[in-house]
């Protein structure tokens, strides 16, 4: 039998060739990318960011008619989102969200960050960047502070589920990417929400349907606990003179019925409402 | 999941069990039940809670591990205690090192009971007296909520008592709940709607709804009396047993990876570990390698029939001949079925722990694999057994789904694969893609597998554990295929593997053996823009003679620009070309079939399935690493399948001649031989 010299070339090249873990949207040993741990450049590049949102309310990536019908503003600021929900992330938020692959879980939360960012950037043009804590404000006045320590969310909450789901599944989802997002820009994550009614999947219902379901399906927590630290952080954001800006988390936006939802909870405190101390905004994974 | 434990000393030794629902365990050991068939004969004087409610991971790995000791009679709660984290000592530490909870197995959980009459008393302290007409009275007063029932006085402290003491593994304690009678029954039907199966929770969930609606939401009771009559067997999906003792070396590699935990459904190790809600450790292990149908965790609970003794078929006397006639077999296909029927009817000497018997059937591409197995499968369903035919493609699931259907129109046929309607059935042939068998456990008499070299089944230790999995361990399995892997070559060649070799197809003409055509790489082929003069020249030769061209190469990129230069160079020739890529495949391999397209020119995609009758067969690059032995083979058995054009020209173009083609090449010479030697070839066609 011939072999070629190139043959051997190949074998020697093998052997000196880095070895890449294997990218956790394609499963293919591709070059891992820097920007997504985790990903390969390829699925990286792929990714379909929603880089200026269409709806400045919503952030929704095309016109939304939802938005513009109803002029009602509601609790919810805005909300910003990372992708938009092609099939292909559908693909992947099952793959995390149904079958179990916790470890993407990682990496959706990393992509979370891009959303957050969005965030950001809208409460900063919109002049919502007053003081934060003294500490965050720069020593020496001649150099600027850096644009995104302008605007910090004080306290993130993850979009429950519920105890039915929770035990079936294993794990919440929401609560997941904002640990991720948590540990990242240093935000507290507090679960200030409970779900009190289980729902049936929202994916088989319409848009009116959500609505009605939703409206009393969360409560805020009772937990003396997580009560404590949501006081402490209140008072905290009042000695500045702001309200306390809470985002709160989710996987997916669809209508927003979830996440007006949870904003509505969030207000009706146990013996008090919150309307005017605290200025809700949502940051969702994707949106479809 | 979570789940109850608890240790019981029905006679001479203790034994220890887990418990989806206590009550029903009160109530089997207590004797209250002893009237009824197949009820519990063995009464218990003593009984330990453990925990009524610890991962089912662990509950399952004290099982595991149990260590039944004399002296056990005389422990208190604080011994119990002791026992059970020193038999969870690696768990607890795990866990700790995870960050998770450290009050596991608090002694308070700890409850001895004593038998009085048919009930049970707490050993100490004045806090539950459970006499036996208390139980029966619980027992009843649900009938009573059914409308049959005949005193209810005391009932609901009673009850609610209970519920408040167990209520973590009371499950359905607000449904209406059964007498011994009716859950006997319900155990029964459930073992007899599982049998053969290994399925998840939710699975298993789902087949009760389908098959059993009474039992949706409150079948843990009628789970628990199956696992305590043995006829099912209830466990954990992760095998947590298999850690190696902590040795002081550098930790990585096969060590580290045997002491992960293994799937018991996959067979994998468990790669995967996250915070887990439902058991509430820190670091609740999963499979990653199964997680598509559905999350194998340590604490989710895999339900399992009983395995049952396999049936042994009725000894073929002439089998070969009624086979014959009976399916229409050729000489070669006939005599290679009564091997094999002569194995299923032999008498098993080897222990049940044994795995199944082997058998390899090696049939020539044409050959007609699948009538050669209707023999087998009438053998196996004539004693009474269930069969199995198992290939790596859904498409060719598909393609066997009529056919079988039409060879034995009196079996009822189950046809699996992913997102298949009708997946709970029970079924006397069942054909599946060889992923459905990870629902399967010790169900059959006879599993098939075809095509066992086809991806993805080749090269996957997951699938081949789960078919092994999926047979009896006195069935019997047998290995189908035109070109099996090296290994099993091997184990041929020194008599280790029993085998049969059909070495013709059925027309009884030699296949065509491959001619080798030294040609330039595509690569550089593409680059120049020109075809090889020696390659056009056969390709025109095999469109005079008015075949059809597979034309295969080894990567997708090369199928575009190759048909531009082909339809350059051959113009008037229908030419397209088609990849796993291409939404219109289907479309295109049909229009190949009904003479539209003269050429197709595709990838190892189209080796295996595809029978077109009057074809040639083209493998350029066949130096290729990608094209292996088995591929080549499966590629140039692509040609002279039809009777009317028995000899089709099958060329190998490549500049290089590498081991693969020559043991392709050899491959097939041999089977040629084997066949002349037989004297299964045709006289006047003999070379």
């Amino acid at each position: 039998m011939k072999i070629s010299g190139s043959h051997w070339l190949k074998l020697a090249k093998n052997l000196l060739a880095p070895v890449f873990s294997p990218c956790l949207f394609c499963g293919k040993a591709h070059m891992p990318s820097t920007k997504m741990p985790g990903l390969c450049t390829m699925c990286e590049a792929a990714l379909p960011w929603i880089g200026i949102p269409r709806c400045r309310k919503c952030g929704r990536p095309v016109g939304c008619p939802d938005c513009s019908r109803s002029h009602e503003h509601g609790l919810l600021r805005y909300n910003r989102s990372a992708v938009s929900y092609s099939a292909d992330m559908r693909e992947v938020l099952g793959r995390y969200k149904y079958r179990g692959n916790e470890r993407l879980g990682h990496v959706l939360g990393q992509m979370l960050d891009q959303a957050y960012a969005a965030l950001q950037e809208v409460s900063i043009r919109n002049g919502d960047s007053t003081p934060g804590p003294p500490f965050a404000r720069p020593i020496l006045p001649f150099f600027p502070r850096p644009r995104a320590a302008l605007w910090q969310a004080d306290v993130l909450v993850p979009v429950p589920v519920s105890s039915t789901r929770l035990a079936e599944r294993g794990f919440n989802q929401a609560e997941q990417l904002a640990a991720v997002l948590a540990g990242r820009r240093r935000i507290p994550l507090l679960p200030l929400l409970v779900r009190t009614q289980h729902t049936a999947k929202q994916s088989f219902k319409s848009r009116a349907e959500r609505f009605a379901d939703m409206k009393h399906a969360f409560a805020a927590s009772t937990d003396p606990v997580l009560q404590g630290h949501f006081a402490a952080l209140l008072q905290t954001s009042r000695d500045y003179g702001r309200p306390l800006r809470v985002v709160i988390v989710d996987d997916i936006y669809t209508t927003g019925s979830t996440l007006r939802a949870c904003a509505g909870a969030l207000v009706r405190q146990p013996g008090a409402t919150l309307k005017d101390e605290v200025e809700i905004c949502s940051i969702t994974w994707a949106r479809s | 999941m979570k789940a109850a434990v608890y240790a019981v000393k029905p006679q001479s030794h203790w034994e220890l069990w887990l418990s989806l629902d206590l009550q029903v365990d009160m109530l089997w050991w207590s004797g209250a039940g002893g009237g009824l068939t197949r009820w519990n004969s063995r009464v218990a004087d003593q009984l330990v809670l453990l925990s009524p409610s610890i991962p089912l991971g662990w509950a399952v790995q004290l099982r595991e591990n149990w260590r039944p000791a004399a002296a056990m009679d005389s422990w208190d709660a604080l011994a119990w205690q002791d026992y059970a984290k020193a038999a969870l000592r690696a768990e607890l530490r795990q866990e700790q090192v995870t960050g998770g909870r450290n009050d596991w197995l608090q002694i308070q959980e700890i409850q001895c009971y004593g038998r009085r009459g048919s009930g049970w008393l707490p050993a100490q302290g004045e806090m539950k007296v459970w006499r036996g007409a208390e139980l029966d009275r619980v027992w009843l007063a649900d009938q009573d909520v059914r409308g049959q029932g005949r005193i209810g006085s005391g009932r609901p402290s009673a009850q609610a008592e209970m519920k408040r003491d167990w209520g973590a593994c009371l499950v359905s304690a607000d449904k209406p709940r059964l007498s011994p009678e009716e859950l006997d029954r319900a155990a029964r039907e459930l073992a007899a709607a599982l049998e053969g199966r290994s399925l998840l929770q939710p699975e298993a969930e789902a087949l009760i709804a389908e098959r059993l609606p009474g039992l949706a939401g409150r079948w843990q009771a009628a789970a628990q009396l199956a696992q305590l009559q043995g006829r099912l067997v209830l466990t954990a999906a992760l095998d947590c047993a298999e850690r190696a003792a902590p040795l002081r070396l550098p930790w990585r590699g096969a060590r580290s990876r045997r002491a992960l935990p293994r799937c018991r459904r996959c067979g994998s190790a468990a790669t995967g570990a996250a915070a887990c809600a439902a058991c509430g450790l820190a670091g609740c292990a999963y499979c990653e390698a199964c997680l598509a149908l559905g999350r194998s965790r340590s604490c989710a609970l895999l339900v399992r029939s009983a395995p049952r003794p396999a049936v042994r078929c009725a000894a073929g006397n002439g089998a070969a001949a009624s086979a014959q006639r009976r399916w229409g077999l050729g000489a070669a296909q006939a005599e290679a079925a009564a091997a094999a029927l002569e194995l299923l009817a032999e008498r098993r000497e080897r222990s049940a722990h044994s795995r199944p018997e082997r058998f390899l059937l090696w049939a020539v591409t044409g050959a007609g694999k699948t009538e050669i197995t209707f023999p087998l499968l009438a053998a196996a369903l004539a004693a009474g057994g269930r069969a199995l035919v198992a290939t790596p493609r859904r498409d060719v699931v598909l393609e066997l789904a009529p056919r079988i259907a039409r060879a034995f129109p009196a079996a009822k046929l189950a046809v699996l694969y992913g997102g298949s309607p009708g997946r709970w059935d029970r079924a006397d042939i069942t054909l599946a893609t060889t992923h459905q068998l990870l629902r399967f456990h010790q169900g059959f008499d006879l599993v098939i597998i075809d095509e066992m070299d086809a991806f993805p089944f080749h090269g996957d230790p997951m699938l081949a554990y789960a078919a092994e999995q999926a047979c009896k361990p006195g069935g019997t399995f047998i290995y189908l295929s035109a070109t099996p892997p090296r290994e099993l070559q091997r184990q041929v060649a020194a008599g280790r593997l029993r085998h049969a070799k059909v070495p013709v197809r059925f027309h009884g003409h030699p296949l065509p053996l491959p001619r080798r055509l030294r040609a330039e790489p595509v690569q550089r082929v593409l680059k120049q823009g020109r075809l090889p003069k020696g390659l056009i020249q056969e390709l025109r030769c095999s469109l005079d003679r008015n075949a059809q061209i597979f034309l295969f190469v080894s990567r997708i990129v090369h199928i575009e620009p190759l048909l531009a230069l082909l339809r350059r160079q051959l113009s008037g020739t229908a030419i397209e070309g088609t990849s796993s890529k291409d939404p219109l495949r289907t479309e295109k391999v049909a229009a190949f079939r009904e003479r539209q397209i003269t050429m197709l020119v595709t990838t190892t995609i189209l080796e295996r399935g595809v029978t077109v009758p009057r074809s040639d067969v083209f493998i350029l690059d066949a130096d290729s690493s990608l094209f292996d032995e088995a591929a080549l083979v499966q590629m140039a058995g692509r040609a002279g399948r039809s009777k009317e054009d028995p000899a089709g020209r099958v060329f190998l173009v490549s500049p290089d001649w590498n081991r693969a083609q020559r043991r392709a090449v050899s491959q097939i010479r041999s089977m040629n031989k084997v066949a002349g030697k037989q004297g299964y070839l045709i006289k006047e066609e003999r070379r």
